[in-house]
């Protein structure tokens, strides 16, 4: 632009200049009543035989109401850019440039033309529609475009006002989250919300918006704001994917966010990742963000600074997902096609979200594309998935669907005769409906079901299930304030049966089914503060297992532990306050009620006596919907950031929480059989806080992002188990539970780089997790009572994971993870005690198994990159484990003739390769 | 095509394996005491102490020999125990008085000592009565218990079984080196007695019942193909009383040594119990002594009062050869090649016309019951 402007200016200055006057013959007379400048200009044009020459972008605001009879065109001009910034210059060969700000010199000699009244507008009286005018929303697509928001008036009132909008993908229609809207020099922003929904206070008048979202091309808008109003925003993708590798939502967002330990991934960068099988894994993908561990490979639970695995919520699309994992945990559960982006909350873990102990993962699907029917398609080694979407109703209705399943029972045919009778299988489907009721209501159904069957080597089977189904409305009151409500039904269960004994045949259920419903408000209350409330409500119901023979000939004796209900409801009030530019403080409170609910029948155990089966002095049974336990507590979310520099900031946080679901496990690895317990009189719910600092460091023009973060952590009334406690089918649980604290801590250091031919990010944590049993009621204790290094206590932890750009077609991922080995208790001894050997145990987790080193390779070729065609594909081929090393994943002891001997599992203690093709259409 | 596949194989294989796992600290030279004992007060102590020993080796047992050890009770008074064998101490005909409270004190050779918890003597209930059920496969002995006090409330068991059982065939002729001569009364080796004592943590608790009653507590089952019920059966069972701490302690050794590790076990913990070093209070010392009164009882199982459909499998394959002072066939002497070096055993004489021909014979393990047991009659035995 400024290059035109220069054009001109030169050229101008070779002209000769002229006098105004010289042109005064001619005389114009015109009526213009809210002319735009091309009417304007084409009037007067066709009049005459002067030649307008302008930039209509910078005109577009400018509406013309004139009625003049006779005058020459400087005083038409005059009388049309009256209080306006606009001016303009006539040359001798009447060529008249209308500029904006800067008048165009005609002629060397100065101070010839004089520029018409610069003077700063006069206040008029002009109506203040601050209330939400119903108009249609502009679609704002072109840069250069100047779009006007609000009630247009003459002048522009002193003030703030606010804008509120939508950013969209300009391809699917589909909402853009996480995206960041800022004015260019000032430290105002917003980001958009999980539906693309933004609002922002600014000063009215003339704005350059920059827009930033993550895949998408950088873009701005210029705006006039004259009164509150709505802007939707329509940005590109970057087509050429492989150029930029964004691991946060923004540039800057990780310095300006008020949240600590927040990692948001796309699924772009999810997909760089090798995998042991070639798919993209979300939950692979978690496990090397600093602070994420798990007690090994192909393991269902990962565990985030220091918490266990049942401390994680994991919602897809809002719904939870009790079991996130196909396969003995070889794939995540969540189809890599469908996925849009995860987020993981490690530490600020916003008011709306509660009920577990140590993160959020929360897993958004992408919307059915708006506009065009498109799909994908995968093909792997053991794996193949499906997706199609497309609009229903054009920019108003799509759907999205997305299907996985295996068919890895060949590969199981092909081993040894005792293994050949294993049959192993999966799928999941996904289901997402949005659509737009108008242009402040929303609404979105997100359907999901999974199932995984398998029978190993034995004749027992194995099939566990997640279905879940979540409505959502989002209405919009008005700019500032607008509301998601949502109800959904979350199921998980599994089934075992044995049919190889026709005499003790069995069939063995359990299931657990939770209603939610809940409604968040989010109220942009002013530019300073942003309120969250609302309240949610899941009701559960939980079978914890069902027992029965299976077959006429079975004498299994049926059995079933009584089915458990209760309410967990929470309301909660946050606010974001931007105290100055540089301090944000958001702060919250959540406060949990949880009520236990019967039918039920509850021992009561003597006070101040171990919890077992000699203390119990009697039992009160309560009928149904009583309530027979209340638990109340609040939850504190706070943190703060204040900016040091434009990229450079420290953060610090606080927050407790509550968890009332357990799952009860005490085997080191999740097991197929594990289930969920509720809170009761006798298991109190698990609690937790934590304290976190962080430092926040870009450079390179925000494409280096350093952090460091550290951490402490307490837990309290974690569950552990008495030695040899038999979870399964136990009538009496409390008896076996242990309550035990814990505390955490750590340092993350994390680097990333986001753009470039090499990008990726390196990681190393140290951390620690002790937890401590000292409960004298329990019973007994462990490491008499003394802190001892959790299951998953690694204390360093390395991650290493890089994508290198050959060409925009080829490119190389590689990824290093190193970690100390898990702690675990080994025999060390054995001796004869009343009557028979034993075997002496070391201290609970006093050793440690072999440390743990695994690199993977993988190349991603991709088709060309024309945009318009038919279908894209791609290629990745790769290799995980190159070097074959064989980390142990469990240790076990076994007597074989008289001796003790010990064992190491392996899993994927060879390079295993894999291949994976993507078509796109 | 075909190679593809295996290929495949060969991946799906690598991708689990199992291999010998040898932590290195299975072999440590460190060993742990290990103290075995009740200080009874109405019948002999016996404390057993030993060392542990590593995984790997093949004996189980460390003894610790040359200890001094002492009871002590808390009116000052002490009582020595001598070693009665390598590592077992005794102490005999010391009548301790049950209102008082007990420790052990435990000089080892090395100069190290070591001291229990004092504990209050537990008077123990007698065994009111030991009965069995008759199961489709066997029979299960159960023990009833109760304290008219309500103050027991904790109880361990253990037992010596003793049982009379005979060979496959009884053998009336024997080797004397020389020659086959007839088994002379005193030599018989067809009817044994054999004992066994308990491996298993007994335990028992009316800690939750309104009345101190200990009903049908199981002690042991034997299956119903069993030889220790295929004539007579005895147990002699010993009841303990406990205090809540030591029925703790067994509860726990019980539940962490009764079952070696799996991938899916619950993780193990570590066992202590009252005994402590003096000088250095965290060293490792596995057990527990309490005191108090032991009470005993034997019954009696005889096979007529069983199912008849209980029938015995006798352990070995047995078959009944016959050893020829001149093989028919072979001409081979089978007696001399066979039965007087005690191969063989014979069982009885054959003839051809009125001579001895030769013996029925059969392997030791199918004739001899002194190689599973005992031809001395016990002394509490009644026929």
């Amino acid at each position: 632009m400024r290059r035109i402007y220069l054009a001109i200016f030169c050229f101008s200055v070779f002209l000769q200049a002229v006098s105004a006057q010289q042109n005064k013959t001619k005389l114009f007379s015109v009526n213009f009543q809210q002319a735009t400048i091309s009417q304007f200009v084409n009037e007067l044009e066709s009049k005459s035989s002067y030649h307008f020459y302008y930039d209509p972008a910078l005109f577009d605001s400018l509406r013309v109401t004139l009625q003049v009879t006779d005058k020459p065109l400087g005083d038409v001009l005059d009388l049309a850019f009256k209080k306006t910034a606009f001016t303009y210059a006539i040359s001798r060969q009447q060529q008249v440039f209308l500029t904006k700000g800067r008048q165009i010199k005609t002629e060397l000699a100065p101070g010839f033309l004089q520029a018409p009244g610069n003077a700063p507008p006069t206040q008029t009286a002009v109506a203040d529609y601050t209330a939400d005018v119903e108009r249609k929303v502009p679609d704002a697509t072109t840069e250069n475009k100047l779009y006007e928001i609000g009630v247009k008036t003459n002048t522009i009132k002193p003030g703030k006002a606010i804008l509120s909008g939508y950013i969209r993908d300009i391809k699917s229609g589909e909402a853009v989250t996480g995206a960041s809207i800022y004015v260019a020099n000032t430290k105002t922003g917003a980001a958009t919300d999980q539906f693309g929904y933004f609002s922002i206070t600014l000063p009215r008048g003339r704005q350059t918006l920059l827009v930033k979202g993550l895949g998408m091309k950088d873009t701005r808008r210029q705006i006039i704001l004259y009164t509150d109003g709505k802007l939707i925003i329509e940005m590109q993708e970057q087509i050429n994917a492989l150029k930029e590798v964004k691991i946060s939502a923004d540039k800057i967002a990780n310095v300006r966010s008020a949240e600590l330990g927040v990692t948001h991934l796309d699924i772009k960068n999810i997909k760089q990742i090798p995998t042991a099988f070639g798919e993209a894994d979300v939950l692979k993908v978690v496990l090397t963000l600093p602070g994420v561990t798990s007690v090994g490979e192909a393991t269902t639970g990962f565990n985030v600074r220091g918490g266990a695995a049942d401390q994680n919520l994991i919602l897809l699309d809002g719904a939870t997902i009790y079991n996130p994992a196909h396969f003995f945990g070889f794939f995540a559960a969540f189809n890599p096609d469908i996925v849009k982006d995860i987020e993981l909350y490690k530490s600020s873990i916003p008011e709306k979200f509660g009920g577990r102990l140590s993160s959020v993962l929360d897993i958004t699907n992408r919307e059915g594309n708006k506009k065009i029917f498109t799909g994908s398609a995968g093909i792997g080694l053991l794996t193949s998935r499906l997706n199609i979407e497309g609009p229903i109703i054009k920019d108003k209705t799509s759907f999205i669907f997305g299907g996985r399943t295996t068919y890895s029972d060949w590969l199981l045919k092909l081993l040894p005769e005792s293994y050949k009778h294993s049959q192993a299988s999966f799928y999941d489907f996904n289901l997402g409906i949005s659509h737009q009721i108008n242009e402040k209501n929303n609404i979105y159904l997100t359907g999901y079901l999974s199932k995984d069957k398998f029978k190993l080597n034995s004749d027992t089977a194995y099939s566990y299930s997640n279905k879940n189904i979540v409505l959502k409305w989002k209405h919009n009151f008005n700019n500032k304030l607008y509301s998601v409500i949502s109800a959904g039904i979350d199921r998980y269960q599994y089934d075992i049966s044995s049919t190889a004994n026709p005499i003790t045949a069995y069939d063995l259920g359990f299931n657990i089914t939770q209603s939610n419903f809940k409604s968040d408000f989010t109220y942009y209350l002013s530019n300073k503060h942003t309120l969250n409330f609302g309240l949610s409500s899941i009701l559960y119901n939980v079978n914890p297992g069902t027992f029965e023979p299976n077959g006429v000939q079975s004498l299994e004796r049926p059995d079933q532990v009584p089915t458990e209900k209760a309410l967990e409801s929470a309301l909660y009030l946050g606010d974001k306050y931007d105290v100055t530019d540089n301090l944000t403080i958001s702060a919250g409170v959540r406060y949990n009620i949880y009520n236990y609910l019967g039918p039920q029948t509850i021992n009561n155990y003597a006070p101040n006596l171990p919890k077992d089966a000699a203390n119990i002095l009697d039992s009160t049974a309560y009928g149904s919907g009583k309530v027979i336990k209340t638990y109340s507590a609040p939850d504190i979310r706070i943190s703060a950031r204040y900016l040091l520099s434009g990229d450079m900031s420290i953060k610090a946080g606080y927050n407790t929480l509550h968890q009332y679901i357990h799952l009860l496990s005490n085997s080191t690895s999740i097991s197929p059989t594990d289930i969920y317990k509720l809170s009761d009189p006798n298991i109190r719910p698990e609690n937790g806080d934590q304290v976190s600092l962080g430092f926040f460091k870009n450079a390179k023009a925000n494409t280096i992002e350093m952090s460091v973060e550290v951490y402490y952590k307490r837990l309290r009334d974690y569950l552990d188990y008495k030695s040899g406690a038999v979870l399964l089918l136990n009538h009496h649980i409390e008896q076996d539970i242990i309550n035990t604290q814990g505390k955490a801590y750590g340092a993350e250091f994390l680097i990333k780089k986001t753009e470039g031919k090499l990008n990726g990010w390196m990681s190393y944590t140290y951390s620690r997790t002790f937890l401590r049993q000292d409960d004298p009621n329990a019973g007994e204790s462990i490491n008499q009572g003394k802190y001892y290094p959790a299951n998953y206590d690694k204390p360093h932890s390395f991650n290493f994971s890089g994508n290198y750009r050959f060409t925009h077609r080829y490119s190389v991922s590689f990824d290093v993870a190193y970690s100390t080995g898990r702690p675990i208790t080994l025999p060390i001894a054995k001796y004869e005690y009343a009557g028979s050997e034993r075997v002496f145990y070391s201290d609970r987790n006093a050793f440690r198994i072999p440390d743990y080193f695994r690199s993977d390779f993988s190349i991603i070729i991709d088709g060309n990159h024309r945009v318009h065609q038919f279908f894209h594909s791609s290629w990745t081929v790769g290799v995980y484990n190159i070097t074959g090393r064989q980390n142990a994943y469990s240790t076990f002891f076994t007597e074989q003739s008289g001796v003790i001997s010990g064992y190491k599992l392996s899993i994927f203690a060879a390079p295993i390769p894999f291949i994976n093709y993507n078509i796109r259409f | 095509m075909k190679n593809w596949k295996i290929w495949m194989l060969a991946v799906m294989l690598a991708v689990a394996c199992k291999k010998p796992y040898n932590p290195g600290v299975i072999n440590s030279p460190q060993s742990y005491l290990i103290v075995e004992g009740t200080i009874v007060t109405n019948d002999v102590t016996t404390v057993k102490l030993s060392k542990t020993v590593n995984l790997s080796s093949a004996t189980t047992t460390n003894p610790v020999t040359g200890a001094v050890l002492t009871v002590e009770a808390d009116n000052n008074s002490s009582y020595a125990l001598t070693e009665q064998a390598a590592g077992t101490y005794t102490l005999t005909g010391a009548s301790l008085d049950i209102t008082r409270k007990y420790r052990l004190r435990i000089k080892t050779a090395d100069n190290k000592e070591y001291l229990s918890d004092f504990e209050q003597a537990k008077a123990t209930p007698p065994i009111d009565s030991i009965g069995y059920k008759i199961l489709s496969n066997g029979i299960s002995i159960y023990a009833n218990s109760h304290d008219p006090n309500n103050n027991t409330r904790y109880y361990r068991f253990d037992y010596t079984e003793t049982w009379k059982f005979h060979s496959k065939y009884q053998s009336n002729y024997m080797s004397n080196g020389d020659s086959i001569i007839a088994r002379p009364q005193d030599q018989m080796i067809y009817y044994c007695f054999a004992n066994n004592t308990s491996s298993t943590i007994l335990l028992g608790s009316t800690a939750k019942l309104t009345q101190d009653v200990l009903y049908q507590t199981p002690i042991t089952q034997i299956a119903g193909n069993s030889e220790k019920i295929e004539i007579k059966y005895s147990i002699l069972l010993h009841e303990y009383g406990l205090s809540a701490d030591a029925y703790k302690f067994w509860g726990n050794l019980k539940k962490n040594t009764e079952q070696l590790g799996s991938i899916f076990d619950a993780e193990p913990s570590q066992i202590s119990g009252n005994i402590h070093n003096i000088k250095d209070p965290a060293e490792v010392v596995v057990g527990y002594i309490s005191s108090g009164t032991v009470q005993t009882k034997r019954v009696f199982i005889s096979n007529q009062d069983l199912p008849t459909t209980f029938l015995t499998d006798y352990p070995y394959d047995c078959g009944i050869d016959s050893d020829w002072y001149d093989h028919p066939k072979t001409h081979i002497n089978d007696v001399a090649v066979v039965l007087i070096p005690k191969q063989e055993i014979p069982i009885s004489a054959f003839s051809v016309g009125f001579a001895v021909a030769g013996y029925t014979a059969s392997t030791p393990a199918c004739i001899d019951c002194t190689l599973r047991g005992s031809t001395q009659q016990p002394d509490f035995w009644k026929n």
